[in-house]
């Protein structure tokens, strides 16, 4: 504010284009649904009609270049996770991973005996947001999502990054 | 004299302890056939008290239930012992029939077929590790949609080269059972048409429900055991 | 002319499809559009519940039972419970019979609402996919009230069951089971009798009653074909004999018996029948302590056990070896979307490509149950 104030008309907007690039990136991420297992059921449910995910600019989309954003919704098994890692490299710049649920974050209850069950998903790729819970109701998911705007929005693409 | 009379007494007995007491009835001397009626209950007694005695010993934990699978195992272990000489292993059939692995497809194909015990349905293969350096299992669970009968069959197999008889021909479901018991115990079904893994991996290594199983250290290059660094 | 003639094409339906229900993968085999063989390959959610089995006790088994068939978890427990109480012999309270019974059943409900929502997703119908999960919705509120979670429970234990029915709850259930039975008319206005919906479900897939024993399928997939088993009439457990309810057998009414269309109706006609159980439940459900039964510690004697019961997608039976000790020794858990994956490889051969869905939808498959 200050020498701006009251300077210009209407429909003229001042922002950093960091700040507009943030808005426009994190107001609409659509989700790739990899649902693997129960939490696959909750992030349905949150898609639903109750817990709606499109009023948050979520859409479901199937093939991993139309999607910004990888929700690895379930356990990973050593068998998928190869394939988890594929599909991540083929998703285009700029993408994100959220990890929902226990079985993403750390192996769930199933770190003691599992021989077969990846111990986080964070073992094969970068991680954004943790999602706790087993499963995560659906409010606890989206306000994983809103956390991941918040972090989408901080992000400046563009300063020059020192090193 | 009364040697022919307990001879003709112990005759007379024997036919009316078949039914036909018209032997004792036609006595005339009054004596005899008072011994002979004696006789005839005191051998009746005995016989009671003889299946008295069997029967306790043989109805250990069983329900009512059981009463006529008791009578169906049996039934089934006989039919198997007249048709295929050699293939049962023990002798006590209450619960499971222990077979050993010979003739296994043709006597599944004979429970299957025959019209008395029509056994259409495969419920379950299990595998079982009795411990470390002992003998692995197979345990197959059958029913019969029509007659409504269960059964348990179980076939031992050495734990360092298992090999039992595949019957994947005789119920469809065998294929995908099969290959989940060799996925977990290594237990080869000959005569499968396609025994590869089929929940782990391709090339996954070891048995894992084995009871000495180690997990490996890392599968392509994916950190497998159970505990990452600085937990606890 | 001449006829074109070319090689069959292997196509990969992958293990991250959104139609396929969780993880898993087929290998097709197509000539152009037509298909000659579908080989289901597994394994992509094998999350070893066996070993886990061979190192807990035996009451820490049930959430691990609640995540193999994640979508009905309470009939999961249910069969555990009644399996390991047959092996020790415990009888439990009228009043726990009685609430295990509601339960179950309407879990029955929320599983089948879920099946046959994302069958229409998968065939092309929107709607009622939400509409069914709206309703769903209000089954996982009676849970959450009655127990906090809402969708893997922990709920029936051996014994008993974790808590009793909190205030008002018996109204609850009534109001949405008032709610709920006029919805099923919706429901075939929507989807059933639905053209479009009929032209791409009937005659399809069709599974004759023998492929279907031999392959061990059961529950409303072997009810479509004709065959009239049901566990819970057959071969009674719990307290079902004291109801009256109908089992709903496929007829071909709109095609051929046994085709995907007969599937989804038996499961229609299912909904139907739970909601009946419900309402003679509650009428004359006693009163009670449900904590009276629980063992201080779970050992049960040496022996073996094979239990069956009838879960959502058929025939869920344990096997459980016990030799004395509070660990199981060996427990397997023989689910039944496992045999009927198995048959889908033997009756979606000659139909098209979009057929495969189809008729891999009909038969309701959980790959966590698959997997376990």
């Amino acid at each position: 504010m200050g020498i701006l104030e009251n300077k210009f008309q209407d429909n003229v907007v001042v922002a950093s284009m960091d700040k507009l690039l943030g808005w426009a990136r994190s107001t609409s991420p659509w989700f790739f649904q990899f649902g693997l297992a129960c939490c696959a059921i909750e992030m349905m449910a949150t898609a639903a009609s109750r817990y709606d995910l499109m009023r948050i600019g979520m859409i479901p989309r199937s093939s991993p270049r139309q999607a910004d954003v990888m929700i690895v919704a379930g356990t990973v098994t050593m068998k998928m996770s190869l394939r988890v890692k594929k599909l991540y490299e083929q998703m285009a710049n700029p993408k994100y991973v959220i990890a929902m649920g226990s079985c993403a974050t750390s192996g769930g209850p199933y770190w003691q005996y599992g021989y077969h069950v990846l111990k986080g998903v964070d073992l094969v790729v970068p991680v954004d947001v943790y999602v706790p819970g087993c499963p995560p109701r659906p409010e606890a998911l989206i306000e994983g999502l809103l956390k991941l705007q918040e972090k989408i929005q901080a992000e400046r693409p563009l300063t020059k990054k020192i090193a | 004299m009364s040697e022919d009379q307990d001879k003709y007494i112990a005759e007379v007995v024997e036919k009316a302890l078949r039914g036909d007491m018209d032997a004792i009835n036609n006595i005339e001397d009054r004596v005899t056939r008072s011994k002979a009626k004696a006789a005839l209950i005191k051998a009746k007694r005995l016989s009671k008290t003889a299946a008295a005695e069997a029967a306790p010993a043989e109805e250990t934990a069983q329900t009512d239930t059981t009463l006529t699978e008791k009578s169906l195992n049996q039934k089934v272990a006989e039919a198997l012992a007249k048709k295929f000489s050699g293939s049962i292993d023990s002798e006590d059939v209450n619960e499971y029939i222990q077979l050993n692995g010979k003739n296994w497809f043709e006597i599944a194909q004979y429970l299957k077929d025959n019209p008395d015990l029509l056994f259409d349905s495969l419920q379950c293969i299990t595998g079982f590790d009795f411990g470390e350096g002992e003998a692995l299992e197979v345990r197959y669970n059958l029913h019969s949609m029509t007659h409504y009968h269960a059964i348990e069959i179980r076939i031992k197999t050495d734990r360092n080269d298992p090999k039992v008889p595949s019957v994947e021909q005789v119920w469809r479901i065998g294929d995908w059972f099969e290959r989940e018991t060799y996925d977990m115990y290594g237990i080869v079904f000959e005569g499968h048409h396609n025994m590869t893994r089929i929940l782990c991996p391709e090339d996954w290594e070891g048995w894992p429900l084995r009871k000495d199983y180690e997990t490996q250290e890392t599968y392509h290059g994916i950190i497998v055991p159970k505990v990452k660094e600085g937990w606890e | 002319m001449g006829v074109v003639h070319g090689d069959l094409m292997t196509l990969n339906i992958g293990p991250q499809h959104p139609s396929t229900h969780g993880v898993l993968r087929l290998k097709v085999k197509t000539d152009g559009e037509i298909v000659s063989e579908v080989e289901p390959y597994i394994g992509y959610l094998h999350r070893c519940f066996e070993k886990h089995c061979e190192n807990v006790t035996y009451d820490q088994v049930i959430p691990y039972t609640d995540r193999c068939d994640y979508i009905a978890s309470m009939n999961n427990n249910f069969g555990y419970a009644v399996a390991v109480e047959e092996l020790m012999k415990i009888k439990v309270p009228e009043r726990v019979e009685y609430i295990r019974v509601i339960v179950a059943e309407l879990n029955r409900i929320a599983s089948h609402l879920l099946a046959l929502g994302t069958y229409g997703l998968d065939v092309g119908a929107f709607t009622p996919f939400l509409y069914m999960f709206r309703d769903r919705e209000r089954i996982l509120d009676i849970f959450e009230a009655l127990c906090g979670a809402r969708l893997l429970y922990n709920y029936i234990w051996v014994g008993g069951v974790s808590h009793d029915f909190p205030n008002e709850f018996v109204e609850t259930v009534y109001s949405f089971l008032d709610y709920f039975e006029p919805k099923i008319k919706e429901y075939n206005e929507l989807l059933t009798y639905n053209k479009i919906f009929i032209e791409r479900t009937a005659d399809v897939g069709v599974m004759p009653p023998e492929v279907a024993i031999s392959y061990g399928v059961s529950g409303p997939n072997l009810r479509g074909s004709g065959v009239k088993w049901d566990i819970r009439k057959n071969e009674t457990y719990s307290i079902y004999e004291k109801f009256d309810f109908d089992i709903p057998v496929g007829s071909g009414i709109m095609g051929t018996v046994g085709d995907c269309w007969d599937r989804y109706y038996v499961r229609m006609q299912e909904m139907v029948q739970s909601a009946k159980i419900v309402r003679q439940a509650l009428k004359t459900i006693p009163a009670g302590n449900v904590h009276q039964a629980l063992p201080k510690k779970i050992r049960p004697p040496k022996g073996f056990i094979y239990k069956r019961t009838e879960s959502p997608r058929g025939d869920l039976a344990y096997y459980i070896v016990s030799d004395g000790s509070p660990i199981p020794f060996r427990l397997k858990m023989r689910s039944p979307a496992f045999t009927a994956l198995s048959v889908l490889g033997e009756i979606s051969q000659g139909w098209m490509m979009s057929d495969v869905i189809a008729i891999l939808g009909s038969l309701d498959i959980v790959l966590g149950e698959i997997d376990r």
